[in-house]
């Protein structure tokens, strides 16, 4: 999900770069004190998420985890994922500092909106919360897949061809998420419910 | 006297245990991370290498996902350094590699080469080839042509005169021809080493990065007076 340095235009990095900004204060003035822990482990979480190979499939694939952090952090998912990709940038190369605001935007932007769109289904009762939970793992790969697209039509790829090959690619990555996600959200439920209070609020 | 101690005793160890039990959970993750930190930390998929070397009069272009299969189809831009102009563009074989002659006019004009290697989704990588890198044999093999007629006329005879210089440069070509097939995969191991792979040092580095920034920012706010 990565973009490389030096693919995108500059005018494309200012966008992602000015995206990323506004999510990131969203993120920040919405984030409260007691927030904080859950922020930073789901953080450390991501960052380490992506040595994580999935090795089925033509392209070799890691995980995200931007649905569960969407589904745990809601806003919060922003700085959270910004922070990561900052340090995986300079410690692993993957990215880049200055595609780092585009990245955040792929990788966020679903996050955030999952977080809205499968709140209502989460909050119910056991079956629909758990498809609920499966759905938002699933669609954000799927969305950050799309996004990825979009990002690279400005550099004269065609979007519908770019799309196709992000999501058939990440065909994988997206039942594994959201299986992980599943699973996560079942464990929190009975074990700590208290970690997700973000979607009770 | 003992058996009444045992009713609060063993209930006092169900609580411990009940105590204990969340702890497990906390093992796991424990454990799971340390699976991962041991597993995970040669797999990589995002960066590509790019890495090319000339034989002859031509430059053979190699690329794969570090940790991964080849760069298949993946589309190849060699551009002028300085001016960024494309000169030479083509897709890699399903093994990653892309061969191209070198254009005269860069031979002339002794231009470093960028070669970008682009794949899907936004994956690139780069590789510069130098000038100097690809040319000293063509200025050995230029400075020995035109040394050659100055030294006609000194000896006597014309046949040896004629052959020696010949001879002189086959040999250099076939030892350039043998050296480099002797040196391509010493070549390619070097760059395959010069590449940082991610250490368990990068990743526990990260780890405690994040922590930090997240402490301080807890800081901050608990500095603050809270509603």
């Amino acid at each position: 999900m990565h973009i490389s340095e030096g693919v995108l235009s500059p005018a494309v990095l200012a966008g992602g770069a000015g995206l990323a900004v506004l999510g990131t204060a969203m993120g920040l003035k919405k984030m409260d004190y007691e927030a904080i822990p859950r922020v930073a482990i789901l953080s450390a979480a991501f960052f380490v998420a992506s040595l994580i190979h999935v090795p089925v499939g033509p392209v070799g694939l890691h995980l995200v985890l931007n649905g569960l952090m969407g589904l745990l952090l809601g806003w919060a998912a922003v700085p959270a994922i910004l922070i990561a990709l900052f340090l995986q940038a300079l410690l692993f190369q993957f990215g880049g500092l200055t595609v780092l605001g585009a990245n955040t935007v792929i990788m966020a932007l679903p996050a955030v909106v999952c977080f809205y769109l499968f709140r209502p289904l989460l909050r119910r009762p056991n079956p629909a919360s758990a498809i609920g939970a499966f759905a938002c793992g699933f669609t954000a790969i799927l969305l950050s897949g799309l996004l990825v697209a979009a990002f690279l039509m400005g550099t004269g790829q065609a979007f519908v061809k770019v799309a196709q090959l992000a999501v058939l690619a990440h065909i994988p990555v997206m039942f594994i998420e959201g299986v992980i996600t599943l699973f996560i959200f079942l464990f929190l439920k009975k074990v700590r419910p208290e970690m997700l209070e973000g979607i009770y609020a | 006297m003992p058996e009444k101690f045992c009713g609060p005793a063993g209930k006092r160890w169900g609580n411990e245990i009940s105590r204990f039990t969340v702890p497990k959970g906390l093992w796991l993750s424990v454990v799971l991370c340390l699976g991962i930190l041991l597993t995970a930390s040669p797999a990589l998929a995002h960066r590509m290498l790019v890495y090319a070397f000339t034989e002859g009069d031509s430059v053979h272009v190699e690329s794969k996902f570090v940790g991964g299969g080849p760069v298949q189809a993946g589309e190849v831009q060699v551009q002028e350094r300085s001016s960024g102009k494309v000169l030479v563009t083509g897709t890699t074989s399903d093994q990653g590699k892309f061969s191209f002659p070198i254009p005269p006019e860069v031979k002339a004009g002794r231009l470093d080469l960028l070669i970008v290697v682009s794949a899907s989704m936004g994956h690139q990588g780069e590789w510069l080839l130098k000038a100097e890198s690809y040319l000293p044999a063509q200025t050995a093999a230029a400075e020995a042509a035109p040394a050659a007629p100055e030294s006609t006329p000194a000896p006597p005879s014309k046949t040896e005169t004629k052959a020696a210089p010949m001879d002189q440069r086959m040999m250099e070509e076939a030892l350039n021809k043998a050296l480099e097939r002797q040196l391509t995969p010493v070549k390619e191991m070097l760059t395959e080493m010069s590449t940082r792979r991610i250490s368990v040092s990068d990743i526990v580095g990260g780890l405690g990065y994040i922590m930090g920034i997240f402490g301080l920012w807890a800081y901050f706010l608990s500095r603050k007076p809270r509603p």
